[in-house]
């Protein structure tokens, strides 16, 4: 008799990658494999101090070990960017619902990200490419508030494209010296000027902080993506993570069970739906 | 099949019968002339009832404790199991409230170990309430101030007599073993016993009215159609965001995984009672916060029991025992929340059917 749905299973921390300044990305390796979806979540804990969830930034076929790309934000962020590689943390998951991706085979998909939102979209992202031929075209906007604060660099100027198969685009709030791509905000670069679009129907899927959902999702709307196709993944304070312990509920939801990923469709009526 | 007491027996014979070789909770009635919870080794008659009313504590606490164990990490030792216990003088609105956790804890993606087995091991005996406090409402939130089921027996006391109900298999065996004291009811008792609760229900019908709340309102209607009304904001006024509302609510089942550390520095986990009135319930890390006022967090409150579980489970979670009317130290009366919703959404109606008639 034991409670193993509310206690976590140790993982070991193998890499610790630095993204951005406050942005880093922990390898995990858990005693066993965590199989997940892309868009599901896990709760990491810091062993006495808390737990936080977050999605996985890997690629779902691998379930031995885990990506997970966390900006230092809280009281259990600080404490995980004080960890070190070879480090002990705990490990519940994976839950929630994932992103329907066998719904999007032969499909136009646009993935919208901003900010640290990006990491589950590098999950999702991974997934489609694995399969690149299953959908008729993959397009990539991504927002950052600098160009020091982009993550996955790399990645973006070397792998994401896939050599020219897939639409992507870049642009920060505010420039540096060494920039040359776009400057302004993610909704500019929704804009017909940026974004050659099957809207109508298109699939787009969209993860960053609350008020860029906001806006991109009006943006959206406005080149014509229908509400049931526009998947957002939604932010709140998911504790348990098994739809007990009250604390995420957005409507007649928990975003920890019936989300983090909704369409559009399903919660545009809630007046609270933007709130943070 | 109903049973009553036999002549040559007593009350205290069958529940000390029923109570053999399990852990008793019981009825004790305090000097404020109320009933608390308490475990005892045997029934005693002197200090134990089986109560007119429903007890000040939350019968929740029992199977969804205000501060449970979970376990320390990377620990395998594995809960001893638990004596099978029973308690005498559970009312309805109690039992009613035990929905709700089934629901949260057992029937949702991952059940919970520990209710299930604290729900498995623990036989109830709910008793028809005799009396009421100034605060219930039952009728008003569609309920009755007697078991129709979520019992294993329940005991109603009438003046003709006790009438012994089983509600399960499990209450129905444990009235066959104990049936040297009982006898079948007869037709005259049943007769008073149904015209007692008719009478009774009435009774917390009437009072309920006198409260302003209407058994049959639409209160899912009204709490919806007053989202954006100065309700919220004029009884937050007065909120102090204790959260007592929230603790003693025989329904409200949030809680907090919180992490710490043993006594031998181990780290352990530990599930806390949790209420949604506190301003950081909701708040996410970087300072996001969907109700940073008290008005929204009083509302919330509201709307996750009056819509949030009518839409999930097609019931109200609220029972209307009061006793967050009884614990609220700023004097906010549920009853007159829920009537002040109907009386703006009434007026909302009015207003817009004015100007239909315009």
């Amino acid at each position: 008799m034991n409670a193993t749905l509310y206690m976590p299973i140790p993982a070991v921390i193998e890499r610790i990658e630095d993204e951005t300044p406050d942005i880093k990305t922990f390898t995990i390796r858990p005693v066993e494999p965590i199989p997940f979806a892309a868009g599901q979540f896990v709760e990491l804990a810091v062993p006495g101090i808390g737990e936080a969830p977050f999605t996985p930034s890997s690629s779902p076929k691998i379930s031995e070990f885990m990506e997970i790309t966390i900006m230092r934000t809280g009281r259990v962020t600080d404490w995980l960017h004080s960890m070190k590689e070879g480090d002990e943390l705990g490990v519940r998951g994976p839950m929630g619902r994932a992103y329907p991706i066998e719904d999007f085979q032969g499909r136009e998909i646009l993935v919208v990200g901003g900010g640290c939102g990006v990491g589950p979209l590098r999950s999702l992202l991974l997934a489609l490419i694995d399969d690149l031929d299953a959908y008729a075209r993959i397009i990539v906007r991504y927002g950052a508030k600098t160009p020091d604060s982009i993550v996955f660099r790399d990645a973006q100027m070397h792998g994401w494209d896939q050599g020219g198969a897939l639409d992507v685009m870049l642009t920060v709030d505010t420039a540096g010296d060494n920039w040359d791509g776009h400057v302004g905000m993610i909704t500019d670069i929704l804009t017909e000027d940026h974004l050659d679009c099957h809207a109508s129907d298109g699939i787009a899927v969209m993860c960053g902080p609350p008020v860029m959902m906001k806006f991109g999702t009006d943006k959206l709307l406005e080149r014509g993506y229908r509400p049931e196709n526009i998947y957002l993944s939604m932010e709140r304070n998911m504790s348990c993570g098994i739809g007990q312990c009250g604390h995420c509920r957005l409507g007649c939801f928990y975003v920890c069970k019936d989300g983090p990923v909704f369409s559009y469709d399903e919660i545009q009526a809630d007046p609270r739906l933007w709130d943070d | 099949m109903k049973w009553t007491i036999s002549v040559s027996s007593s009350l205290d014979e069958v529940l000390n019968f029923l109570a053999e070789n399990r852990e008793i909770y019981a009825l004790e009635k305090a000097a404020n002339g109320h009933y608390r919870l308490a475990q005892t080794a045997t029934w005693q008659p002197e200090h134990h009832t089986l109560g007119d009313f429903r007890q000040t504590e939350p019968l929740k606490a029992l199977f969804f404790p205000a501060r449970e164990f979970i376990g320390r990490w990377k620990d395998p030792t594995i809960r001893e199991p638990m004596l099978e216990r029973i308690v005498f003088g559970v009312k309805n609105c109690d039992l009613s409230s035990l929905g709700i956790f089934d629901h949260v804890f057992l029937n949702g993606v991952c059940p919970d170990p520990y209710y299930a087995e604290s729900r498995k091991k623990t036989i109830l005996v709910s008793t028809d309430c005799n009396d009421q406090l100034d605060v219930c409402f039952c009728p008003a939130v569609g309920e009755q101030p007697y078991a129709t089921d979520g019992y294993d027996i329940n005991i109603a006391s009438t003046p003709a007599g006790y009438v012994f109900e089983d509600g399960t298999e499990r209450g129905e065996q444990l009235l066959s073993t104990a049936r040297q004291y009982l006898e079948p009811a007869g037709p005259e008792l049943l007769e008073t016993l149904k015209k007692q609760r008719k009478r009774r229900y009435q009774e917390l019908v009437e009072h309920s009215m006198a409260h302003g709340v209407k058994p049959g309102t639409d209160w899912r209607n009204a709490i919806e159609s007053s989202f954006e009304s100065g309700l919220w904001k004029d009884f937050a006024e007065d909120c102090v965001e204790c959260g007592a509302c929230n603790f003693i609510c025989c329904t409200c089942h949030c809680f907090l995984l919180a992490d710490g550390y043993d006594a031998d520095d181990t780290p352990a986990r530990s599930k806390l009672w949790d209420a949604c009135l506190y301003s950081n319930f909701a708040a996410t890390a970087g300072g996001g916060n969907p109700r940073p006022l008290r008005a929204e967090r009083l509302r919330n409150r509201f709307d996750k029991k009056f819509s949030f579980f009518p839409q999930v489970l097609d019931r109200y979670a609220c029972d209307g025992c009061g006793r967050c009317t009884e614990a609220c130290i700023a004097n906010i009366d549920i009853r007159d929340v829920l009537r002040r919703a109907v009386d703006e959404c009434d007026a909302l109606h009015a207003h817009s059917s004015g100007h239909r008639a315009d």
